[in-house]
């Protein structure tokens, strides 16, 4: 239809992200810049033990020796890692026992983002932590939690509560030498949420972290660890905003998931980060390691993401299946308008017998974006029977996008049955014409047509989070149709 | 309620309606007849308004207004609506859900307050039972996997939900085996109201057996011909179009 | 300092530069800067994407080649089916010996007016050769890097031009034979004018140690046609690099079928650029290893214009230790509306110590265009053999009508009907041979 060749004049208004409000809080900061003193600055704040200083030192020193890595389909100006702020946190002089003692500017701030931290208001069934540049705020539903055994907290807290669990499987997903961010990450991560689920344990509720970036210059490297001990299960929900700023914000952060015999892990992600304006200035840089693995038999890692947000995407949540007979998912539906890079994708590692894994991909760019599926799906020598299943379907609306697709499919182990699908297509001029003549407003119908273009991914994501995807959907793409 | 004067039309820089005249009040069934290529699926497309059938010359009033003036959406509002001959697959999208939009859309752009997910299940159930639409069948996206029949009749339970003021019926009956078309022409035939136009285009008589027009439109290379009664249908299927300028196809 | 296998082929190329085609003229100074060229960048090896699954300094490390003689006396065949594959069929015939043309050995009759075939050396004053040497498709550098190397050392090969409409009256069958083990470096030229046909028979096999280096630059003009049939068949120690360049203008044809039952390490790349619009190019290929070989099959096609289409399919069956790899990547250029472009893959692993590995990619710039691309991998399916045997078929003859069945499919896309049935049959023997 004209109207989508029209498209991509008016790709002007995503200002309309919502979420670019910034919240004028006093807060203190870590000196500009990383030196080993930023990490020893970082470290000292969180009143650390010795082991994790260490450990942070030799990731710092190891990072100094690494480059940035260049093998993805994004372009942008060298970052300046000595121009940015480690760590900064609101500044409360007291340590909070109730949400009473919550500074209520930033409560105010949580309001406006859709998610109030006042348990009365919540939602039923959802335990928030809410991380807040480099600290947490609060964590609700502490108490109920504890009842059930579940350790749901921020890991600063974690480190001094539970160190031998931290020392245990800190890094033991993604070492601290992994890849350029990961080890950025391991020197000076500030903060993320720890869960740990005993065993037998079915989490009461959905666990969800509300991720803030808000001052600027501001560099935020959280890390998050899961880990679902035998027979447990856990539903964890993870969202992400930015204020609005000219300069682009750096994101990396590092997401540990380890599942025992039998457990299950269900991490679903609505990644909404500034993308930046039409012209591509500012937005958020967002460099993510999360790595499951499945270490235990039976056990199932299933990740979920919405990716609407950020300047550039570069994010491969992936399954490491050890145990025999586990199960990696990955349903991604990743939405790219104005200037936006995203490289995206996954790997299912196969290590174990009879393992499974399953890949949805559904990618849509508009305007001039970029829109990039990267994945592996690897069996090894000994993984006998395994199965994977991948569909990688990319829509493109109007013709200044582009759609990518680089799979990796690599056997050694002849009961392997891997098949892989991949499809290109745009929204049909008579798909369009149909609904309209059905009363359905043109932007409207275009939401309509990718939310059912992406369905099969939005069904996997738990309720409450599925309808605040689905009008995503439709607010990513305002302005591509004219 | 419709009156057409001296439309021309051309796709692509071709002329297909080369002066077409009709005026269609509120309660009359039209049928418009015609070999292929005479211009009758051309004619649906710009009272729809879909993109590339340029109008050169003449006019279109619906209900007072310049037809003309609205885009596909506002007509659809309007009370327009067009069965296609060949309803489009949307994957994904279940037919509930693009109901649901599609009749809140029309309220919104009317101003009527929208049906709530309750009242609106209600009145799909409603519908679909004399059309023989199962639940299954509203599960699923739309119109994908659909057979022949279960398209139309999904394009009539369309056109009873949204209740619009002129309904046009392009090519109902192609495809249909005689007892889907039975049931496709029931359910078009309980539409008919005095408040309601509907515009039946048509290669064969057939589907006039039951759907029993008030007049008959005879459309050859883009002008009307000729028109009549009824019994014009039942006079063309004895001789055929090749009277009027066509192959007999 | 470049690394020792890199720097051995620099040797060979100061050692022997003096004798080789062109000297003195614009060929030499192109072969100059090929060598820096080749120099700079060196062997591919695994870290450079395009080679992630081919590490050819590894391979060049591993077994080092000098230049394979000129070989002058008596040619034996080699004793396998491969050599006379196409013997029944009528045709022109030019053979190959050690990469040197063979006058004595070939059979060019008479051809039609219009049709010019000569060797590497004659045309070398063509302009059109000259265009053709130079030109680069740059899509994915690091592949086509390696051609430096044969356009420093090429030494011989076959250009035909076939002028405006004119039909080549049969199939033109160069055949390679490998005698002497060591390197050769073969320049094939291939210049179709506007609607001019051709079909083209082309047959690698030895079984000596040799390094069989081959590139084919091959343009195709408005509404011409080119048949392409390959296959290579050589021994388990040599090493076999192809790299077709083809473009096509508008309303042209290429469709291009390889047969690899391979070698020790073989590479066959496949670039296609679109020029012109409404042209189509259908790239395909069926593989069959054993023991340790490894055969990688690169393939990119780049709609650089509108409204073309693009097929690929490789189908391959994997015994023994042999890798399969398939690599290819279908490119739609801003702008260009209405591209067609499917590539498919898929592999049968026979073996526990078989591997595959794939990556078909879409890089696509336009949107109002049909891509799709689909790969699988698995193992014979044990349901198949059972109802085979459950019929009485012994199990080794119901493992080879199934294997036969799954690579009929790619074999039905060679372009040439008795062509056809003659890979047909080499591929049900090669599966009749006993693996040692």
């Amino acid at each position: 239809m004209a109207a989508v060749k029209e498209t991509v004049e008016t790709v002007g208004e995503i200002e309309k992200y919502k979420y670019g409000f910034f919240t004028d809080i006093e807060s203190e900061k870590a000196p500009l810049g990383l030196t080993e003193d930023t990490v020893r600055f970082i470290s000292a704040k969180k009143d650390e033990p010795e082991w994790l200083l260490e450990w942070r030192l030799a990731a710092f020193r190891r990072w100094q020796t690494m480059t940035e890595p260049t093998w993805a389909k994004v372009t942008y100006p060298p970052i300046d890692f000595q121009d940015a702020y480690y760590y900064s946190a609101p500044k409360q002089t007291v340590k909070l026992d109730s949400l009473d003692q919550v500074d209520p500017k930033l409560l105010e701030t949580y309001e406006k983002l859709g998610i109030p931290l006042t348990e009365q208001k919540m939602l039923a069934g959802v335990a928030v932590d809410a991380v807040f540049d480099s600290v947490s705020v609060v964590t609700t539903f502490k108490e109920k939690l504890a009842e059930a055994g579940v350790i749901f907290c921020p890991m600063s807290e974690a480190v001094k509560k539970h160190p031998e669990l931290v020392k245990k499987y800190l890094g033991s997903v993604v070492p601290s030498s992994d890849n350029f961010y990961a080890t950025l990450n391991s020197a000076v991560f500030s903060e993320g949420s720890f869960v740990y689920i005993p065993e037998g344990v079915r989490c009461p509720m959905e666990l969800s972290t509300y991720f803030r970036i808000n001052e600027k210059q501001t560099g935020q490297f959280e890390r998050t660890l899961i880990i679902a001990d035998k027979g447990s299960y856990v539903s964890y929900l993870e969202g992400c905003t930015a204020p609005q700023r000219d300069e682009n914000q750096l994101h990396a952060a590092v997401v540990e998931l380890i599942a025992h015999d039998d457990a299950e892990i269900k991490y679903s992600t609505v990644q909404n980060w500034f993308p930046g304006d039409e012209e591509g200035k500012g937005g958020v840089y967002n460099f993510v390691t999360k790595r499951g693995d499945c270490r235990g038999e039976n056990s199932k890692i299933s990740w979920t993401q919405v990716e609407t947000g950020s300047a550039i995407t570069w994010k491969y949540p992936s399954c490491i299946l050890r145990g025999d007979n586990s199960r990696g998912e990955f349903y991604s539906i990743a939405i790219s308008n104005g200037r936006q890079q995203v490289d995206s994708g996954t790997k299912m590692i196969h290590l174990g017998r009879n393992t499974t894994s399953r890949i949805v991909s559904k990618g849509i760019s508009a305007g001039r974006s970029s829109n990039t599926y990267r994945g592996l799906v690897s069996v090894h020598r000994k993984a006998e029977n395994v199965r994977n299943f991948t569909q990688c379907d990319s829509l493109l609306i109007g013709d200044r996008c582009s759609a990518h697709t680089v799979p990796y499919i690599e056997t050694k182990n002849p009961t392997a049955i891997l098949e892989h699908e991949a499809t290109t297509s745009k929204i049909g001029d008579d798909q369009l014409f149909y609904c309209m003549q059905r009363g359905i407003g043109e932007e409207e119908a275009v939401a309509l047509i990718v939310n059912g273009f992406c369905r099969d991914v939005l069904q996997q994501l738990p309720m409450e989070f599925a309808v605040e995807a689905q009008k995503l959907v439709g607010i990513s793409l305002e302005g591509s149709v004219g | 309620m419709l009156e057409i004067r001296n439309l021309h039309v051309t796709v692509g820089g071709k002329e297909i309606l080369k002066g077409i005249d009709l005026d269609i009040r509120a309660g009359e069934v039209h049928a418009i007849m015609g070999p292929n290529g005479s211009g009758k699926s051309t004619l649906s497309y710009v009272l729809a308004g879909r993109d590339g059938y340029v109008v050169t010359e003449g006019s279109i009033r619906f209900k007072g207004k310049d037809l003309l003036e609205m885009n596909v959406d506002e007509r659809a509002a309007a009370g327009v609506f067009l069965a296609f001959q060949y309803p489009l697959e949307i994957p994904g999208v279940t037919t509930m859900t693009f109901l649901k939009t599609a009749l809140n859309a029309q309220r919104r752009a009317r101003g009527e307050e929208e049906l709530d997910a309750v009242r609106f299940l209600k009145l799909v159930r409603e519908k679909s039972r004399p059309l023989n639409v199962s639940d299954d069948m509203l599960k699923r996206s739309l119109n994908v996997g659909y057979s022949g029949g279960e398209k139309k009749r999904a394009e009539v339970l369309q056109m009873s939900l949204l209740e619009p003021v002129l309904a046009v019926l392009d090519e109902t009956d192609s495809g249909l085996d005689i007892d889907a078309l039975k049931t496709v022409a029931e359910g078009v035939n309980a539409l008919r109201s005095p408040e309601r136009a509907m515009v039946v285009i048509t290669h064969y008589q057939r589907l006039l057996d039951y759907i029993v027009p008030d007049v008959v439109h005879v459309l050859s290379q883009g002008r009307i011909v000729k028109t009549g009664g009824k019994d014009l249908a039942l006079e063309l299927e004895k001789s055929g179009y090749a009277e009027y300028g066509a192959d007999a196809a | 300092m470049s690394e020792k296998a890199t720097q051995h082929f620099i040797e060979v190329y100061e050692e022997t530069r003096a004798a080789l085609p062109g000297a003195g003229g614009w060929l030499a100074r192109r072969r100059e800067a090929a060598i820096g060229s080749f120099r700079e960048a060196g062997l591919p090896h695994r870290r450079m994407e395009e080679w992630k699954y081919t590490d050819l300094r590894r391979t060049f490390e591993k077994a080092s080649f000098g230049p394979a003689p000129v070989h002058e006396g008596a040619v034996v065949l080699p004793e396998r089916r491969s050599a006379s594959a196409f013997a029944a069929i009528d045709r022109h015939v030019l053979v190959f010996v050690n990469g040197r043309y063979r006058d004595d050995l070939s059979r060019a009759g008479h051809l039609p007016k219009g049709v010019e075939l000569h060797a590497l050396d004659d045309v070398l004053h063509e302009q059109w050769a000259k265009d053709l040497v130079e030109r680069r498709f740059d899509d994915a550098r690091q592949a086509e890097n390696i051609v430096d190397l044969n356009t420093a050392l090429m030494s011989d090969g076959a250009c035909l031009r076939i002028r405006k409409g004119v039909k080549l009256d049969k199939p033109l069958h160069l055949l390679f034979v490998a005698q002497d083990a060591g390197a050769s470096h073969t320049r094939n030229l291939v210049l179709l004018e506007n609607e001019a046909e051709a079909t083209i028979f082309e047959t690698h096999i030895g079984e000596v140690a040799s390094f069989v280096d081959v590139v084919t630059d091959i343009v195709i003009g408005d509404g011409a046609r080119l048949n392409h049939v390959k296959l290579q068949d050589e021994a388990p120690d040599a090493v076999h690099l192809a790299t077709m360049r083809a473009r096509l203008a508008a309303e042209a044809k290429l469709s291009s079928f390889t047969l690899t039952l391979g070698c020790g390490v073989s590479r066959g790349q496949s670039f296609v650029l679109f020029s012109g619009e409404g042209a189509e190019a259908s790239i395909d290929g069926a593989y069959a290893l054993r023991n340790r070989q490894h055969a990688d099959q690169f393939c990119v096609i780049d709609h650089a214009v509108p409204a073309c289409t693009s097929h690929t399919l490789f189908k391959g069956v994997l015994d023994g230790e042999s890798e399969g790899v398939f690599q290819g990547k279908v490119i739609v250029r801003p702008h260009a509306q209405k591209s067609d472009g499917r590539q498919m893959t898929h592999a049968l692993l026979l073996s526990r110590d078989a591997a595959m590995n794939a990556k078909p990619e879409l890089e696509i710039y336009a949107d109002d265009v049909q891509c799709a691309h689909g790969s699988t991998v698995g193992e014979l399916s044990k349901e198949a053999v059972f109802y085979l045997r459950s019929r009485g078929i012994p199990e080794a003859e119901a493992r080879r009508l199934l294997v036969l069945a799954f690579l009929e499919e790619a074999l039905d896309l060679a372009p040439h009907n008795q062509a056809k049935d003659a890979l047909k049959l080499l591929v049900s023997e090669w599966f009749g041979e006993a693996a040692p």
